[in-house]
């Protein structure tokens, strides 16, 4: 019991030293406890529904972030990782009837497998041609799926698939749980040495060269470590959805996840994420004027990236927390003094 | 009986119809500290970007220690122990200095190399040390003025332990002051031993420069470029007195 008291104050005073100091923190974490509670207020299965499907895409926006945001390898067909990861699952639960447990990583394995393969022809392009290039994938794996309907079921898709658990509930915390968990791993891959090199290369691959580090090993591991967690994400959406088709692999799938990650703020992860728990349920809210839906949504848009060009996240941030001048650490907006310098903040 | 510790044989690179190196051909000591002159467009930068293959060379053989380097990629270069500066500095801008040079540090023969030191930040910090700016580790690249940037330049390719060091213009934007003070970090390198947890072998060097006086001072040898061919190539009170290289630098009937 003394022993239990005493971890539990040392978590206590962890939580308020590192928490409870920054308010980006505190609502990061109250994000994460409403997800977690909220069935215990409410389990409108229309409302779990949609916090379901906006985990699996944070997944997916974060994946994106990982690649196209930290390394600047620009990809425009994030798309083929969800359907590779989507269909594998789907075709493993049909025809082998691999549960979902074992699919949906599998899905992720493939998706890899696809980073490297894709990784290989993009390491010699740049800009814009990568961006073409990459645009083109999940168009010719369209092809691929449309020319054998006997195996992935062409137009109509695979359906029939394995429920996620077996009910809403069971469902709702399987997602959010790996949705915190999967982009808790992204942010600290970012954080690391690894995301360190990433972030060089984006700055200026000649220079990572001449500082001695393999750029093409770097950055084939960001094809893959994003292509991982776009393909999980594919995964849990196809047997969520119990089908897993074409519409998977289109070129608006591939768009609407860079949208998501701009409007929240690239290179942070916790932007897209972000972004796709405002902009999913808002897609979602507007259903009820059909008419002017998309337009909507791209007024939206258009509003946040004109007043905001780093993305909404970090505006946000920018606004409630002051970098201190001289040790860089982050402070609450309202403090005079640095809490860890104490030197004066402007 | 030993190989050359650096060895260039008929280097050519052309860009277009222009040849930017010519026959280039010199070997080096280990020892050696290497000046390299020329006026403008010489080709003094693509002679460094060939032997770290930034550039490929259109023809001609580049031996480091007995080992034909020309075809490896540069990330092999540096491992092997050359690292270069970029006369036009390329710093990672959006990354805080330390991070600059920490990317140095990951590199594999930094690792190896520095095993005791558990923290790269450690490290590169002592490279930072070194070059002189380790006061604004923190600051983004981007808030560096001209003659800091030359000197994280320096710190990231010191951070990398290299045998043969490649400077181009690492005088370049400093004040005279500043060039002094950056002179005697090249030699206390030079000389080799322990900048705190960073650990320095001495390196031979070869440095591009304009500033002729100062680089007098620290260089045993000079080679001379003119029009991507060597010119001269000797001791520095021979070369300046070299009628050739006083005619390309002052046009012909300057002297
Ligand atoms: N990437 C390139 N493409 C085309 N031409 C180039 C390229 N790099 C260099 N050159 C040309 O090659 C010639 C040699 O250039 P280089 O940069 O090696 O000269 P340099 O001796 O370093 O000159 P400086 O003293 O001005 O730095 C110049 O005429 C330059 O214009
Ligand atoms: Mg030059």
């Amino acid at each position: 019991m003394g022993l239990f008291g005493f971890y539990l104050k040392r978590l206590y005073t962890i939580f308020k030293g590192e928490v409870l100091v920054l308010p980006s923190r505190i609502v990061v974490i109250l994000f994460f406890l409403v997800l977690l509670f909220l069935p215990v207020v409410t389990q409108d299965p229309y409302l779990l529904r949609i916090l379901i499907l906006a985990s699996i895409f944070a997944i997916l926006a974060a994946s994106w972030d990982l690649l196209s945001g930290f390394t600047g390898q620009m990809n425009f067909g994030h798309a083929l990782f969800f359907g590779v990861g989507a269909y594998t699952a789907a075709l493993l639960n049909l025809h082998v009837h691999i549960p979902p447990w074992g699919g949906i990583p599998l899905g992720g394995l493939a998706a890899v497998l696809t980073g490297l393969i894709i990784g290989i022809p993009c390491l010699r392009l740049r800009g814009t041609y990568l961006a073409l290039t990459t645009l083109a994938f999940p168009i010719i794996l369209l092809g691929i799926v449309f020319a054998i309907p006997g195996i992935t079921g062409g137009e109509l898709g695979v359906s029939g698939l394995a429920r996620l658990t077996g009910s809403r509930m069971g469902d709702y915390y399987l997602t959010v749980v790996l949705m915190i968990g999967l982009c808790t791993i992204m942010w600290k891959i970012t954080d690391s040495n690894t995301g360190l090199i990433f972030h060089a290369i984006r700055e200026d691959e000649v220079a990572v060269r001449a500082s001695g580090i393999n750029t093409t090993r770097y950055k084939l591991l960001a094809f893959s470590l994003s292509g991982f967690f776009a393909g999980i994400s594919g995964g849990l959406y196809a047997h969520f959805m119990r089908i897993a088709g074409p519409s998977n692999l289109e070129i608006s799938m591939s768009f609407t996840v860079v949208i998501w990650a701009v409007f929240g703020g690239i290179v942070t992860i916790y932007g897209p994420v972000g972004a796709v728990f405002i902009l999913f349920p808002l897609l979602e809210f507007m259903r009820f004027w059909p008419e002017y839906r998309m337009l909507m949504f791209a007024v939206v848009i258009l509003l946040i990236l004109l007043y905001m060009p780093e993305g909404l996240f970090p505006w946000i941030r920018h606004k409630i927390e002051t970098e201190c001048p001289r040790c860089k650490i982050r402070n609450i907006a309202t403090r005079k003094t640095c809490r860890i310098c104490t030197a004066e903040l402007d | 009986m030993g190989q050359p510790f650096l060895e260039i044989e008929e280097l050519n690179k052309g860009f277009g119809g222009l040849r930017a190196v010519d026959r280039v051909g010199f070997t080096m000591g280990r020892d050696e500290i290497l000046g390299m002159i020329g006026p403008n467009g010489a080709g003094k930068t693509t002679i460094l970007r060939l032997i770290t293959a930034i550039l490929k060379p259109d023809s001609g053989l580049i031996r480091f220690r007995g080992k034909d380097i020309v075809g490896l990629k540069t990330w092999d270069i540096v491992n092997l122990g050359i690292a270069c500066t970029f006369q036009n500095m390329r710093p990672f801008r959006r990354l805080p200095i330390i991070a600059n040079v920490m990317v140095s540090c990951l590199s594999p023969r930094a690792m190896k190399r520095g095993e005791w030191v558990k923290k790269v930040e450690a490290k590169a910090m002592d490279a930072l040390e070194f070059a002189g700016i380790s006061d604004m580790a923190l600051e983004k690249a981007s808030t560096l003025s001209q003659g800091d940037l030359k000197r994280l330049e320096v710190a990231r390719a010191v951070a990398t332990e290299p045998e043969l060091l490649l400077l181009d213009e690492p005088f370049g934007g400093l004040s005279p002051a500043e060039t002094d003070l950056m002179a005697k970090s090249i030699q206390r390198l030079h000389k080799g031993g322990r900048f705190g947890r960073l650990h320095s072998e001495g390196p031979a060097m070869i440095i591009v420069e304009h500033k002729l006086q100062q680089l007098m001072k620290i260089v045993d040898r000079i080679i001379v470029l003119n029009f991507g061919t060597i010119i001269a190539d000797g001791a520095p009170e021979e070369v300046v007195k070299n009628r050739e290289v006083i005619e390309a630098y002052l046009g012909k009937g300057g002297a």
